[in-house]
């Protein structure tokens, strides 16, 4: 008897590796989201791919707070208050003449959100959906409270308006943040251990627990980027339009997480990528843009990313398996009771 | 077969114990989560009439009540969903102000009667295609509903292009927003009547009796026969038509409708729901409790508003109780685990 | 009964636990067990199911606390909890996998302790550690394989490849081999060989005689908690140690039999297959209480499920046949609709709407019986659950209380109660007196009995040798999702059963 076994057929030969590989990815419906929408738009609108400037300033919008749910998701849990914390933000900062000190009192706020709904969520127990439910009124609430229910313009406009301008090519600083953070949150979440980690909380929370991971730090720190994401999100909203508007938030949260579920990230968690989410802001971001040209009014937008949401949701490759094989069982019975 | 003689009869064998209970230990903050609601509602009632000025006024508590109607239809509706412990149905925004804009837009063409079919076909439409979503695609129902908001509100949008809709002064409808039974309005009585509904359906029929067992536990439901994913659809459904009588009296009051009309709506609507104690997780809860959280929850914006406070401030205040009142409901439940 | 024990060989004590004692609220799973393992040695654990194996496992590796007691490695005294067990070098591979089924065989062997360079993980050294771990158990895996895409027999690999990158000084397996195919066994029996050769110290926890015999040293024998015996493999035979397994007496009392009167058969099952399921053909007649038997893991439950469609079958027909007429079975419900109950394993978790009251968990099989145009009767109902209830002998009978505020048996009494308001023809009963005390354990049995005499069919899983011997009129004995053998009364004894069970032919008389 050899020594060493092999158990598993290693198939060999490039096609076969590249077909494996292919298999593990998650993002594939977000792939076919991309194409389909790249497709319409060549036809209807080819217009669309001239005008980089605007596409990658709304994919950066929508794809940043998408990026920091994913961490959420990642982990098993939803955070629902991504689109108050925008708005939120967006006042804190126009609210405060110094706009360096206004920024950094905006990137506090995301930051004490998301330990705020840690806290409630891990520490006190609360279902984290309907705790960030909560979240999400209050401080929506409390975004109206500050701004008395106007735009809040802000006071050092010139400064702001430096945001606007485009530095490389078409690239705005909004689009080289939204670069960056990609960068750095890919990084974190696949090679350091602490991010590497949150997909085995999100996986199979007891055995990560069972092998020593610090879960209840994870948690923590996945709420408080995802807070801190959508902060910075509003900062950079407020600085290109020099104005925070209250009421911003509602589609970035109905976007964001239709980015997410297209991007294969699973609500139990353990399985997705931030790739997918790019991918699927992408698909979407163009779509709005195309649809935009087009002419089309702003509410088709969100008819368009709530089907994909609702589409994404019901076509979860594990839910659909287990389907097919009740259904196939189903079938099976009744052939043989004709039979 | 069985039979009920003697034969089944099962006797005491010797040395056991005669009683089979094992009691439970209920402490303070149990005790307090699931009574909470009366008391508070309770409390804040006395509150409002002694140190708020102008509260306890005949003008003031009809203006409660109308705001409370359309709300507390809504979330009555919602108790469904809620106790078949899925979540929460976020479309209910979106379905309310689908109703009222269809009863008013339409009824011109078709007669009132005639608009209220169309509506009820929406409000179907919506509740088949949440309830399948979540109840036999599996889908997560927050998720999902906010979905089917998106998609909703989207459509409702373009159609009405922003369009006010008037119903016809002194026509039916307006008649009915104005209609009184004494000092009350008439909407105030669809809310008990949806209310007196709603709860017999829950505790006296199947199908309320499936809804709750379901909520208890899913498995067990499923391992009594029951058709599990026709459950939740019936949830969603129940929940879509109260939803759009919420609609035609919210219509009715004002006599417009617009496709924003329910915005500001949805997180009292929510807050009464889950402030009224519902435990979010199935199982417990009920429409009186439901009935009490929009009481509660009126007479809370009420006094901010007889004080001065803006709508943000309601927002704000509410969104406050609802994560207080959530993480309570948490608390209690650890202390139930020890 | 052995107090400590004796180490026979020459073998450095590296584990010993000294009059381990743990109760759960009233019953003791343990019972002053001591136990001690040495370098090198692979050390058996048997015992049927119950008889308090995973409890003490789950105490050696730090999880669970004893009440008395205490367990040493290398004679120093372990603190309580996971964490000093883990530092001490005791790895625990679990029955339930608890790999991360979206990470790579890499990330999980190096679970929670995944070398790092000022926070980022140190993948050279991942690899490494993990590839030197698959390498000493003579496994070869692609170390970026996803864990869900591996077979179960890997994963399980994976799992003791994980236990092994701690360099551990013991490991424990809590029955590794029961969802492995016999090559995969032959494979992690030559594995544990192997490792035990290089000073591990290995406690193997089986029912499988066999495996016991190809590579274990020493057994210690667990019945009800306790020790019953210490034995060297090489001076036994098999047969002794099922017998102290078993350690009742060989013969039945065949005059407390019930006369059974099987009359057509109501149930029958054809080449079912499912998750775990290999092949099952079974027929259950009116009137007849079928036993199923066998180990933890054999697929007993599985089985069941699949023939009623709780659970998806792969292959395979079941079907009904009442009055003459024969009906497949499909799906869950319509089997429900066509006269079968089902009792299943967990009580609380599937048997019971614990926060709903007796009378109302009662009524939900019986709701079309209890309502008139969609509306419940009350008074109905409260008759109809009041009459269930004594009949099942809820002690006290009072229907209106929540079900969760009763005790284990009067709950299970309950879920068979609402059942038998559907006068079912087939009733399926998954371990019925689990965690069930002793008057309401017979009373149960009564009940059954009374039911088969009435001409209902029953079908019963029991972990429980005396009680699957009392109540059945034939015995099925399960392993690795296949029928072994099929026991007529006269030949059903617990000697039989278990030998089946476990993997030993039936010797012609024992």
């Amino acid at each position: 008897m050899s020594t060493t076994m092999k158990l598993q057929e290693t198939q060999t030969g490039t096609w076969n590796r590249v077909k494996n590989a292919v298999a593990r990815r998650t993002e594939g419906r977000a792939v076919i989201l991309l194409i389909l929408v790249v497709g319409v738009i060549a036809v209807q609108q080819p217009i669309v791919f001239n005008a980089y400037g605007v596409s990658l300033a709304r994919v950066a919008l929508v794809g940043l707070v998408a990026l920091g749910l994913t961490l959420v998701v990642l982990q098993g849990e939803l955070d629902l208050s991504v689109g108050s914390t925008l708005a939120l933000t967006g006042v804190v900062v126009a609210s405060i003449p110094d706009l360096g000190l206004g920024i950094i009192a905006g990137l506090v706020t995301g930051v004490a959100i998301g330990a705020l709904n840690a806290f409630l969520i891990v520490l006190i127990g609360v279902n984290s959906f309907i705790a960030t439910l909560g979240t999400l009124f209050a401080l929506r609430g409390l975004a109206f409270v500050m701004s008395d229910g106007r735009p809040v313009r802000i006071t050092d406009i010139d400064s702001a308006l430096v945001f606007g301008r485009e530095l490389l090519g078409p690239i705005t600083p909004r689009v080289l943040i939204f670069i960056l953070l990609f960068v750095m949150l890919q990084f974190f979440i696949s090679k350091m251990r602490a991010g590497r980690e949150f997909y085995a909380v999100g996986g199979n929370r007891q055995a990560a627990i069972d092998a020593g991971i610090p879960v209840k730090l994870r948690l923590f720190t996945s709420f408080m980027l995802c807070g801190f994401v959508a902060a910075l999100a509003g900062v950079i909203n407020t600085l290109e339009l020099t104005a925070a508007d209250p009421t911003a938030g509602s589609t970035v949260l109905l976007a964001s997480f239709a980015a997410v579920i297209i991007g294969g990230n699973l609500l139990n968690g353990g399985r997705g990528s931030l790739v997918g989410t790019l991918i699927g802001a992408f698909a979407l971001g163009l779509m709005q843009v195309g649809l935009t040209f087009a002419g089309a009014d702003r509410e088709v937008q969100d008819v368009l990313i709530g089907i994909v949401l609702l589409v994404a949701i019901t076509t979860d490759p594990n839910n659909l398996r287990a389907l097919s094989r009740r259904l196939q069982g189903l079938i099976r019975g009744k052939a043989n009771q004709q039979a | 077969m069985t039979e009920s003689g003697t034969q089944l009869k099962a006797a005491p064998v010797n040395g056991t114990p005669v009683e089979g209970i094992v009691k439970r230990q209920a402490s303070v903050i149990t005790w307090v989560a699931s009574r909470g609601i009366f008391i508070f509602t309770g409390v804040l009632l006395v509150f409002s009439v002694i140190f708020v000025n102008g509260f306890a006024s005949s003008v003031n508590i009809i203006d409660v009540f109308h705001r409370a109607s359309a709300i507390g239809i809504v979330a009555i509706g919602m108790t469904f969903v809620v106790i078949s412990a899925n979540y929460i149905d976020l479309s209910v925004v979106a379905q309310v102000a689908t109703a009222g804009v269809i009863l008013l837009a339409l009824s011109p063409t078709y007669g009132v009667l005639g608009a209220m079919a169309i509506a009820l076909f929406f409000a179907l439409l919506y509740g088949v295609v949440n309830g399948v979503s979540v109840g036999f695609l599996k889908a997560n129902a927050v998720v999902v509903t906010l979905g089917t908001t998106g998609i909703g509100a989207g459509i409702l949008s373009l159609l009405t292009t922003g369009t006010i809709y008037y119903g016809p002064e002194n026509g039916p409808i307006d008649a009915f927003g104005d209609a009184r039974v004494g000092p009350f309005p008439l909407s105030a009585f669809v809310l008990i009547l949806v209310a007196v509904i709603a709860s017999i359906v829950l505790s006296r029929t199947k199908f309320g009796f499936m809804i709750r067992s379901y909520g208890s536990n899913k498995q067990a439901t499923r391992l009594a026969g029951v058709n599990s994913g026709g459950v939740v659809v019936g949830a969603f459904v129940l929940t879509s038509i109260a939803a759009m009588i919420a609609g035609f009296v919210l219509a009715a009051y004002s006599n417009t409708a617009v496709a924003t009309m329910s915005e500001g709506f949805d997180f009292r609507a929510l807050a009464a729901v889950i402030i009224g104690g519902n435990s979010l997780f199935g199982g417990r809860g009920s429409i009186l409790r439901t009935f009490l959280g929009v009481i509660f929850i009126s007479v809370l914006s009420n006094i901010l508003v007889l004080s001065g406070f803006s709508f943000a401030w309601q927002q704000l205040v509410t969104g406050a109780v609802i994560v207080f009142a959530v993480a309570l409901d948490a608390l209690a439940r650890k202390a139930e685990k020890r | 009964m052995t107090t400590a024990p004796e180490t026979h060989t020459t073998r450095k004590t590296v584990i010993e636990a000294h009059d381990i004692v743990k109760r759960f609220g009233g019953a003791v799973a343990v019972d002053h067990v001591s136990i001690a393992v040495g370098a090198g040695e692979i050390h058996a654990v048997v015992g049927e199911n119950g008889a308090g194996k995973s409890t003490l496992m789950r105490i050696l590796a730090g999880i669970l606390t004893p009440d008395n007691g205490g367990v040493s490695v290398d004679g120093i005294v372990l603190e309580p909890g996971a964490k000093a067990s883990l530092e001490a070098g005791i790895a625990l591979v679990h029955q339930e996998l608890s790999l991360i089924p979206e990470m790579t065989v890499a990330e999980n062997i190096l679970l929670g302790s995944t070398p790092t360079k000022f926070g980022a993980i140190d993948s050279a050294r991942q690899r490494k550690i993990a590839a030197d771990a698959l390498d000493q158990i003579g496994v070869s895996v692609d170390l970026n394989e996803r864990v869900s895409r591996l077979s179960v027999a890997l994963r399980q690999f994976v799992e003791i490849a994980r236990a092994v990158a701690r360099s551990p000084r013991v490991l424990i397996l809590d029955e590794p081999t029961a969802t492995l195919t016999p090559a995969e066994t032959d494979y992690l029996l030559n594995m544990l060989q192997r490792l035990a050769a290089k000073g591990l110290a290995i406690i193997y926890i089986s029912h499988r005689i066999p495996e016991v015999f190809r590579i274990c040293e020493r057994a210690t024998i667990l019945r009800d908690g306790k020790v019953v015996d210490n034995l060297i493999i090489a001076d036994t035979t098999p047969n002794a140690i099922i017998d102290k397994m078993v350690g009742r007496e060989l013969k039945l009392d065949l005059q407390t039999r019930r006369i059974a009167n099987p009359g057509a058969v109501v149930l029958s099952a054809r080449g079912i297959r499912a998750f775990r399921v290999n092949g099952i053909d079974l027929d259950v007649r009116a009137g007849e209480i079928v036993g199923i038997g066998g180990l933890v893991g054999a697929g007993r439950s599985e089985l069941v499920r699949a023939i009623i469609g709780v659970d998806p079958r792969t292959a395979g027909t079941a079907t009904i046949t009442v009055d003459g007429q024969t009906k497949n079975i499909v799906g869950y419900r319509s089997a429900v609709r066509a006269g079968i109950g089902f009792v299943p394993e967990e009580r609380r978790t599937e048997g019971l709407a614990l926060e709903m009251s007796v009378a109302d968990n009662i009524t939900l099989p019986n709701r079309a019986a209890l309502s008139k145009a969609g509306f419940l009767q009350r008074g109905k109902i409260t008759e109809f659950a009041t009459r269930l209830a004594a009949e099942v002998g809820l002690r006290p009978p009072e229907v209106g209380r929540d079900a969760g505020q009763y005790s284990g048996g009067n709950q299970q009494k309950v879920v068979i109660a609402k059942w038998l308001g559907r006068e079912p023809k087939l009733i399926v009963l998954d371990e019925p007196t689990r965690g069930v005390d002793v008057g309401a354990k017979a009373e149960i049995h009564r009940l059954l009995r009374g039911l088969a005499d009435g001409g209902t069919a029953v079908l019963v899983i029991s972990s429980d040798l005396p009680e699957l011997l009392e109540l059945s009129d034939v015995i099925h004995v399960v392993r690795d999702g296949r029928i072994m053998g099929t026991l007529s009364p006269d030949e059903a004894n617990e000697r039989s059963v278990m030998a089946l069970a476990a993997g030993e032919k039936v010797a012609s008389s024992s």
